[in-house]
């Protein structure tokens, strides 16, 4: 089958055409090839509508009451999400001026009403087909930069650190990197810290300026790490906010960050977070902390406070973002902090909890996940 | 309409008539936020309270509208919250940032 003719079939066309009679007419031609149809009766209505519908295509009349064909285009050029879509103008007879100041709009193609149904239906097929794969390449190409840049937000390799485990469970949603970033860094031969932050707003269609702040709290981290005086998490985030907050170019980006120290001669483990999830342990019993402190980005004078907890042999504790507590089962009920919670009550003595809880939540979202899933497990042997 | 904007006085109000709210719709809101702060509305009222979920790129949008009209001497207050969001709300600590209200008329009248 030529690639012309390679059917788009359920692709969804939004038609816009003052007159009644040629509206129905293609409304029933493009239905009867399979496509799905919406109609609007001028440019002012299909704009709204587009708007609803994100068609995959419109076809649109260029003499219409109110906004015309032309006044339609200019409105969807100038939307960020609509100027994408293909549009191809419909003509009572391809009148020469039409034709030049359609193509000045960007536009991909011309329909002459008169024309035989077969004609329109190829020339639409072509169309959608071509953005189809133009968009396939795209995808390609980004998820190649996705694949590269992963490494640079999530550690390939767990960190060694005496006396511990310490490994983490991170799927990027839909195999984009969004704006989960977890960091290890041994300060000296005693002191690790753990880092697990997640970049509110992530998917204003550009993940990679999430990948970028990332990077941006990460080098703050660890000058941050250069610079204090005692190695506080508190004072870590404090100063990853000053940063931030004078930072005008990532105003608009809020951040939340969990910082750990975990101290392989004293088994203290020193915890602060900023507008993160609760730092979940398992200990001779399961149960939570919630730090106090506030989204990074938000308030230069945010304060954040130090929580310190003692390990034993066996003792675990966990850091997460919200990927695992948003995600949904088919009934819409989210796994959630209790979800969480119950999946290690009930996890056997001795068990791996990781996989434990890989297993709980497969099986509650059935493997369809909503957002990044990050979870880091400290462990003392 | 996803969002429904309303203008009480000087009150800008954004009801959003969703179960989900998620990054699909966030751009919306987003965009109506921004007209009208720039506009110079400083009182700005979103209602949430019809939402069983937020997610945290809208989170995020409200977040910002806070701080921009903070920054002009204004306020946001929120309208909510369904148990799912309140308890987002609970985890994220942004109880502390917004002013909360349980109807629409309480969070605009709190502005006069």
């Amino acid at each position: 089958m030529a690639e012309a003719e390679k059917k788009q079939s359920g692709a969804k066309i939004l038609l816009v055409e003052d007159e009644l009679n040629i509206a129905k007419l293609f409304e029933f031609n493009l239905k009867k090839a399979g496509f799905v149809v919406e109609i609007a009766n001028n440019g002012t209505a299909g704009y709204e509508l587009a708007k609803e519908v994100k068609p995959d295509l419109i076809i649109s009349d260029i003499m219409m009451p109110e906004t015309d064909g032309f006044e339609f285009r200019k409105l969807l050029l100038q939307d960020v999400e609509l100027r994408k879509i293909p549009f191809v103008f419909l003509t009572a007879k391809g009148e020469e001026e039409d034709v030049l100041e359609g193509y000045d709009l960007d536009i991909q193609d011309y329909i002459i009403k008169t024309a035989s149904t077969k004609v329109v239906i190829a020339k639409i097929n072509a169309i959608l087909n071509s953005h189809k794969k133009e968009r396939a390449k795209v995808v390609a190409e980004v998820q190649q930069a996705a694949d590269n840049m992963r490494a640079t937000v999530v550690p390939k390799e767990f960190p060694a650190f005496e006396g511990y485990e310490i490994r983490h469970w991170h799927v990027p949603f839909e195999n984009v990197p969004g704006g989960d970033f977890i960091d290890y860094f041994k300060f000296d031969n005693d002191n690790l810290v753990i880092i697990l932050g997640d970049v509110m707003g992530k998917k204003w269609g550009a993940w990679y300026f999430a990948v970028a702040y990332a990077g941006y709290v990460r080098s703050a981290i660890r000058f941050a790490l250069q610079t204090v005086q005692d190695l506080s998490p508190a004072k870590i985030i404090s100063k990853v906010n000053e940063s931030v907050c004078k930072d005008e170019r990532i105003a608009e980006v809020f951040i939340t960050l969990s910082v750990l120290i975990v101290n392989n001669k004293t088994n203290k483990v020193k915890y602060s977070g900023a507008g993160d999830l609760p730092l979940i342990y398992k200990k001779d019993k399961v149960d939570y902390i919630l730090s106090r402190g506030l989204l990074l980005g938000f308030d230069e004078t945010s304060e954040y406070q130090d929580h310190e907890i003692d390990l034993i042999s066996g003792d675990e504790l966990f850091l997460l973002t919200d990927g695992i507590m948003e995600s949904r089962n088919p009934w819409g009920e989210q796994f959630g902090n209790e979800g969480f919670l119950k999946a290690l009550k009930e996890s056997p003595a001795g068990s791996d909890s990781i996989e434990v809880i890989k297993k709980v939540f497969s099986e509650h979202t059935g493997g369809k996940y909503e957002d990044d899933v990050s979870l880091i497990e400290i462990k003392r042997i | 309409m996803v969002i429904v904007e309303q203008r009480y006085g000087n009150v800008l109000v954004e009801i959003v008539d969703l179960d989900r709210a998620t990054l699909t719709e966030a751009g919306i809101l987003k965009e109506a936020l921004t007209k009208g702060i720039e506009e110079g509305l400083k009182k700005v009222v979103v209602d949430i309270s019809k939402c069983e979920f937020v997610d945290s790129t809208f989170l995020g949008v409200l977040v910002n509208a806070l701080k921009r009209v903070a920054k002009e001497n204004g306020d946001m207050k929120l309208v909510g919250f369904k148990p799912g969001v309140r308890s987002m709300f609970e985890l994220t600590r942004l109880f502390r940032v917004f002013d909360t209200y349980s109807t629409l008329e309480e969070a605009v009248k709190s502005f006069n």
